[in-house]
C-alpha cells in the first residue's frame, strides 16, 4: 500500500517534470533556432527541407552588422533612450506617487487619478501617433532621440507612477509619521525614510520601464527618420521588397535579444516583482 | 488635542500640500503635454475631412461622417471580427496554460527555479523581434516547425500561406510571448493563499482538484479576471508582432483593429478615418478599463 | 550584496547613458540626405558610392536606408509636412499621392543632355515618373515581371517555352504537367504567399482600363473576372503550400530545379541562378516571353528630388553620378539591380555571358507598364485578392469588395495622367 503510494507519487513528479520540460523546449528551441540561423552561411538559409545545424558556424551576418555604422548607430540610440527614459521615469513617478499617496487625497478623487493612470496605459497608442508626430513637427525634434524619449515617458509615467502608487500605499506610515514629528520636512521624509523602504519598488519599476522602452516599436517608427532610429526598427527592417533576409535579420535579433535576456536573469527578483505587483495588488 | 495643537497641524498639512504638489507636478505637465493633447488632438481629427496626402490642412468638419463610415466599412468588421477572434482565443488558453505552469512550477528547488526563470524569458523579448522567429519557425517549407512535426510522421499545415491556420499562427505567438505573465501572477496569486487552508482542507480528505476549484479559484478569482481583462486589452492592442509575421494576410485573415488604424493612418494617411477607428476602439477600451477598475475597488473593500 | 550589485549596475548604466547620449547628440550635418530602401542591393549600392562621389565633388552625403513601409511613412510625413529631411527621395508609383512636393528635372536633364542611355520604355511616362507633363523622378532600376524556365525539363518533356498569351502558356504546363506525372517537379512556381505580389500575374492577364472616363478607379468587369479566374487555375500548377511561399521560399524551388517555370522578378533570382554555391540550375535555365495580353509590371525606382530641398544642386549631382550606365551594368553584375540603360542589354561581352537573360529581359521591358494605384488601392486589391486565392470569396464578390473601397479613394491626377499615357483610362 505504501510503495503503492510512493510508485504514484514518483509517477506524478515525473509528469509533472515532464510538463515543465516541454514548456521550456518549447519556449527555448525557437531561440535557439534564432541563434543557429544567426550563425549560418547564407547558402544554407533557405533550402527545402530546412538545414537546421549549419554545417560550419559562420560570423558573417555579425561581420556585416557591425561594419555598417548604422548598427552602432542604433545601439547607441537604443541605450541612450532606453538610458533616459529609465531614468527620468524613476525619478519623476516616484515623486509623483509619493506626492499622490501622501497629499490626502479623498478615495474618489484619487480614484479618478488612478484610473487616468490605468487608461493612458491600455488606450490604443496609434490613435496618438500621428498628433505626437505633429507636436514633434512643431517643436522640431522629429528624428531626434528626445522625440522618441519624450513619447516613451507618455507611457512610462503614468504606469511607474501606478506601479509606485501601490508601493507607497502598503508602505507603514509610523516611520514617516515619527520623521514629521521630528521636523524632517516632505522632501527628507521621502529622500530619508520613504524612498528607501520602497527601494525594490524603484528597482522594479525601473527594470519594467528599461524592457518597455527597449522593445519599443511604434513610436520609435514614426518619429524617427535617420539619425534617431533604434534597434527595434533595425530588426522589422530586414523584411524587405525582396523578401525577408533571414541571416541578418537574427544576427540584429540577437544583437537585440541577448544583453535584454542577459539583464532579465540578473534581475529576475525585481523584474518578477515589477509584472506581478500591479496585477495583484491593483 | 489642544486647538493649538491643531492649528499648527493644518498650517504643517498647507505647508506639506504645496510639498506634495510639487512633487506631483513634473509627471502631470508631462502626461499632459504627452498624452493628452494628443489625444484631444485626435479627437478633434476624428470629425474633419483629411487626408495628409492629398491636403496639408483639413478640408472640413464633417461631424460624425467618419464615425459612420468606419462602422460601416466591411473591412473594419472584419477586422474587428479577426480581433475578437485572435484575442478571445489566445487569451483564454494563455489564462489556461499559464495557471497550469503556475501549479507545475511551485517550488523552490533548484531545479523549479531555473525553470521558472527559463520560462519567463519571452516576456522580455521585443514582440518585433518575437513576430520575425516565429515567421522563421513557422515557414511552412524552410520552418522548424514543420521539420520537427515531420519526425513524427505530420504534415505540417501551411503556417502563414493559409487564412485559417495563419490566425492560428498568430495566436500561438500571442500565446508564446504572455503565457508567461499569466504563470507569475497566478504564482504570485498562489503563494498569498495561506497553507493551512490546504492542509486543513487535505485533512478533511479533499483531493488537489477539489481543494483547487473550492479554495484556490475562489480565492483568486478576482485577480484572474483582472489578469484576463489586462491581458484581453494589451493582446487587442498588439500590432508588432503581427506586423512582423503576417502583415495582415493572406489576403484580411489576420487583418485586425490595430492593424486597420495602423493603415489608415500610417499608410494611406487617412487622419480623420483613423482617429475615428482609434476612438470607437478606445471606447470600448474605456469600458473594459471601467470593469476593471470597478472589479479592483469591489475587491479592495471586500478584503 | 544584491543592492551592491543592483547600485553597481545603475551606475554602469548612467555612465553608458552620458557617453552613448554625448555621442548621439553631436552628429555632423551632411550637405545633402538620400533615401533608399533596405534590400541588400540599391542601398549597398549606394553606400559603395559615397565615399567616391564625396572625394569627387566634395558634397557630404548621408544616406538613409530604411524598410518599405517606413520609407514610404517617413516620405510622406515629410513632404505634405514641408519639412524639407531629404533631398534625394527614392520611390515609384506608389507616393504619386506627393509628386507634386518633386522638383522638376527637366532644366536639369536638357542642361547635362542626360537620358539618352535609357531604355526607351523604361525613360517614358510610366517607368519614369511625371508630374504635369514634367520629368520629377530618374529611374535607377528597372525589372519587368517576367517567366523563366529550367532549359533541361523542357529539353527531357520536348517542349518549347514559346507563348504568346497565357492561355499558351497555360497549354504548355499541361503538357509539362503530363510530362512531370511522378516526379517532385511542378510545373510552375510563384510566390504565392508573398501578398502583394500576385497581383503582377492578374496585369498580365488583364487587358482592360485601370481607370475610369471619369478618372476613378474602376476595372472592365468582365475581363476581370476572367483573369481572376484563369489565375485561380494557375495554383494547381503550382507545388503544395504554394499559398504560403514568400520570396525565398519561391526562388529555392526553382533554384532546387524543382519547377520548370517561374513567373516573378528576374532581378531577385538571376544572380543567384548563375551562382552554383546557391544554385542547382547554372547553365540550365533561360528567360522567356510574359504572356499578353495584359502587361509585364514595371519595377522601376526613381530618384526624386524634394522641393524643399536647400541644395537640388548637390542632389542632381548625385543623381546623375548614382543613375548612369556605367553603373547600370555595374550593379546589375554586384547587386543584380535591374538597369535600366540600353548599352547594358548591347554589351557584346555581357550578350556572350547573359545570353540566357540580356534579350528575354529587354523584350520584357520594352513592353513592361506602370501600376496606376496609388497605395491604398494596390492594397486594396491585393488583399481581396488574398482572400480569393484562399478560396474565401469568388472573383465577382472580389471585385465587388475592391471597387467599395476604391469608392472611397480619389485618384492623384498624376496617376490619372500616367493610366492615360500608358493606354490604361477608358476611352
Amino acid at each position: 500500500m505504501l510503495s503503492g503510494n510512493l510508485a504514484k507519487i514518483a509517477a506524478q513528479r515525473s509528469l509533472r517534470m515532464l510538463a515543465l520540460a516541454i514548456a521550456c523546449l518549447v519556449v527555448l528551441v525557437p531561440l535557439g533556432y534564432l541563434v543557429l540561423n544567426s550563425v549560418k552561411p547564407q547558402n544554407e538559409m533557405y533550402t527545402i527541407p530546412p538545414i537546421i545545424i549549419p554545417s560550419r558556424i559562420t560570423l558573417e551576418h555579425f561581420e556585416a552588422a557591425f561594419n555598417n555604422p548604422r548598427t552602432l548607430r542604433f545601439l547607441i540610440n537604443s541605450l541612450t533612450v532606453t538610458g533616459i527614459t529609465t531614468a527620468v521615469t524613476v525619478v519623476v513617478s516616484t515623486l509623483a506617487a509619493y506626492g499622490l499617496s501622501r497629499m490626502g487625497l479623498r478615495a474618489g478623487l484619487l480614484s479618478f487619478v488612478v484610473f487616468i493612470f490605468l487608461f493612458i496605459r491600455f488606450y490604443p497608442r496609434i490613435t496618438t501617433v500621428i498628433p505626437y508626430f505633429l507636436v514633434m513637427r512643431q517643436l522640431a525634434l522629429l528624428d531626434t532621440v528626445w522625440a522618441v524619449i519624450i513619447g516613451h515617458l507618455g507611457i512610462t509615467i503614468p504606469f511607474v507612477t501606478w506601479l509606485m502608487l501601490i508601493v507607497f500605499q502598503d508602505l507603514p506610515r509610523e516611520v514617516e509619521e515619527a520623521a514629521e514629528v521630528d521636523g524632517a520636512n516632505p522632501l527628507q521624509r521621502f529622500g530619508l525614510v520613504a524612498l528607501p523602504m520602497a527601494a525594490p519598488g524603484v528597482a522594479s519599476a525601473a527594470i519594467l520601464t528599461a524592457f518597455l522602452s527597449w522593445n519599443e516599436f511604434l513610436i520609435a517608427s514614426s518619429v524617427t527618420k535617420r539619425q534617431a532610429q533604434v534597434l527595434s526598427i533595425a530588426v522589422a527592417s530586414f523584411v524587405t521588397d525582396r523578401g525577408v533576409q533571414w541571416g541578418p535579420m537574427a544576427a540584429m535579433a540577437v544583437i537585440m535579444i541577448v544583453p535584454m535576456i542577459l539583464f532579465a536573469l540578473f534581475v529576475q527578483r525585481y523584474l518578477i516583482r515589477g509584472i506581478t505587483l500591479g496585477a495583484v495588488k491593483g | 488635542m489642544s486647538t493649538i495643537a491643531t492649528l499648527k497641524r493644518r498650517r504643517r498639512l498647507r505647508h506639506d500640500w504645496i510639498w506634495m504638489v510639487a512633487f506631483v507636478l513634473p509627471a502631470s505637465l508631462l502626461v499632459v503635454a504627452v498624452q493628452f493633447y494628443p489625444l484631444l488632438f485626435s479627437a478633434y481629427l476624428s470629425t474633419q475631412d483629411w487626408t495628409l496626402t492629398s491636403s496639408q490642412s483639413s478640408e472640413g468638419f464633417v461631424g460624425l461622417d467618419n464615425f459612420a463610415k468606419v462602422l460601416r466599412n466591411d473591412v473594419f468588421q472584419r477586422a474587428v471580427r479577426n480581433s475578437a477572434l485572435i484575442t478571445g482565443t489566445a487569451v483564454t488558453l494563455e489564462m489556461i496554460l499559464g495557471t497550469a505552469l503556475a501549479y507545475l512550477a511551485v517550488g523552490s528547488s533548484r531545479t523549479i527555479r531555473a525553470v521558472r526563470t527559463l520560462l519567463i524569458l519571452p516576456l522580455v523579448i521585443a514582440p518585433v523581434a518575437a513576430g520575425t522567429l516565429w515567421r522563421m519557425m513557422l515557414n511552412s517549407q524552410m520552418g522548424l516547425t514543420n521539420y520537427l512535426l515531420s519526425f513524427l510522421g505530420i504534415q505540417g499545415p501551411d503556417w502563414l500561406g493559409n487564412a485559417d491556420w495563419a490566425l492560428v499562427s498568430v495566436i500561438i505567438v500571442d500565446v508564446w510571448m504572455t503565457t508567461p505573465f499569466v504563470l507569475l501572477v497566478v504564482l504570485a496569486g498562489l503563494s498569498s493563499i495561506p497553507d493551512e487552508l490546504h492542509e486543513s482542507a487535505a485533512l478533511d480528505g479533499a483531493t488537489r482538484w477539489k481543494s483547487f476549484i473550492y479554495i484556490d479559484v475562489p480565492l483568486m478569482a478576482p485577480l484572474l479576471l483582472l489578469t484576463f481583462l489586462f491581458r484581453m486589452l494589451e493582446s487587442l492592442l498588439s500590432l508588432d508582432s503581427i506586423y512582423t509575421l503576417t502583415l495582415g494576410g493572406p489576403g484580411y485573415a489576420t487583418f485586425t483593429m490595430t492593424y486597420y488604424i495602423y493603415t489608415l493612418g500610417l499608410r494611406s494617411f487617412n487622419l480623420g478615418m483613423a482617429a475615428a477607428a482609434s476612438w470607437l476602439f478606445m471606447s470600448f477600451a474605456t469600458l473594459a478599463l471601467l470593469v476593471v477598475f470597478w472589479l479592483q475597488r469591489r475587491w479592495q473593500t471586500a478584503q | 550584496m544584491k543592492r551592491t550589485y543592483l547600485f553597481a549596475m545603475l551606475c554602469l548604466l548612467t555612465v553608458m547613458t552620458l557617453i552613448s547620449s554625448g555621442i548621439a547628440l553631436a552628429q555632423e550635418p551632411k550637405e545633402i540626405v538620400a533615401t533608399y530602401m533596405q534590400a541588400g542591393t540599391y542601398d549597398k549600392a549606394a553606400e559603395e558610392l559615397v565615399p567616391v562621389f564625396e572625394k569627387e565633388t566634395g558634397i557630404k552625403v548621408e544616406l538613409i536606408v530604411a524598410p518599405w513601409d517606413v520609407l514610404n511613412q517617413n516620405h510622406i510625413t515629410d513632404l505634405t509636412t514641408g519639412t524639407g529631411a531629404y533631398d534625394v527621395m527614392s520611390g515609384e508609383f506608389w507616393i504619386a499621392t506627393v509628386f507634386e512636393h518633386m522638383l522638376p528635372l527637366d532644366d536639369y536633364v536638357k542642361r547635362d543632355n542626360y537620358g539618352g542611355d535609357f531604355i526607351e520604355r523604361i525613360w517614358s511616362p510610366g517607368p519614369s515618373n511625371f508630374y504635369d507633363g514634367k520629368r520629377i523622378g530618374v529611374p535607377y532600376s528597372a525589372d519587368a515581371y517576367g517567366i523563366w524556365y529550367n532549359t533541361e525539363i523542357f529539353e527531357q518533356c520536348q517542349l518549347k517555352a514559346e507563348w504568346e498569351t497565357w492561355d499558351d502558356y497555360i497549354a504548355v504546363l499541361d503538357k509539362l504537367q503530363t510530362c512531370l506525372k511522378g516526379k517532385d517537379i511542378a510545373p510552375m512556381v510563384h510566390y504565392f504567399g508573398q501578398i502583394e505580389q500576385p497581383a503582377a500575374i492578374f496585369l498580365g492577364m488583364y487587358d482592360g482600363y485601370m481607370v475610369d472616363k471619369n478618372g476613378n478607379y474602376a476595372l472592365d468587369r468582365e475581363k476581370a473576372v476572367a483573369a481572376l479566374n484563369k489565375m485561380q487555375s494557375l495554383l494547381k500548377y503550382n507545388p503544395e503550400g504554394v499559398l504560403g511561399f514568400d520570396f525565398n521560399a519561391g526562388n529555392a524551388v526553382f533554384l532546387a530545379g524543382k519547377a520548370a517555370t517561374m513567373v516573378g522578378w528576374p532581378s531577385f533570382i538571376r544572380a543567384n541562378a548563375d551562382d552554383p554555391a546557391q544554385s542547382q540550375v547554372v547553365g540550365k535555365w533561360a528567360m522567356a516571353k510574359f504572356p499578353g495580353p495584359g502587361f509585364p509590371m514595371v519595377s522601376a525606382w526613381n530618384l526624386f528630388i524634394s522641393k524643399y530641398s536647400k541644395n537640388p544642386d548637390a542632389a542632381w549631382e548625385w543623381i546623375k553620378f548614382y543613375a548612369n550606365p556605367e553603373n547600370g551594368t555595374k550593379f546589375m553584375l554586384k547587386y543584380g539591380i535591374g538597369s535600366p540603360f540600353k548599352t547594358t542589354y548591347e554589351d557584346p561581352e555581357l550578350l556572350k555571358t547573359l545570353a540566357h537573360f540580356l534579350p528575354g529581359q529587354l523584350q520584357n521591358l520594352s513592353r513592361a507598364k506602370s501600376l496606376p494605384w496609388t497605395f491604398a488601392a494596390f492594397e486594396a486589391f491585393f488583399r481581396n485578392e488574398g482572400d480569393f486565392h484562399q478560396g474565401k470569396i469568388t472573383a465577382e464578390e472580389m471585385l465587388d469588395r475592391v471597387q467599395t473601397e476604391w469608392n472611397e479613394i480619389k485618384v492623384p491626377e498624376a496617376l490619372i495622367q500616367l493610366a492615360d499615357a500608358q493606354g490604361l483610362k477608358e476611352k
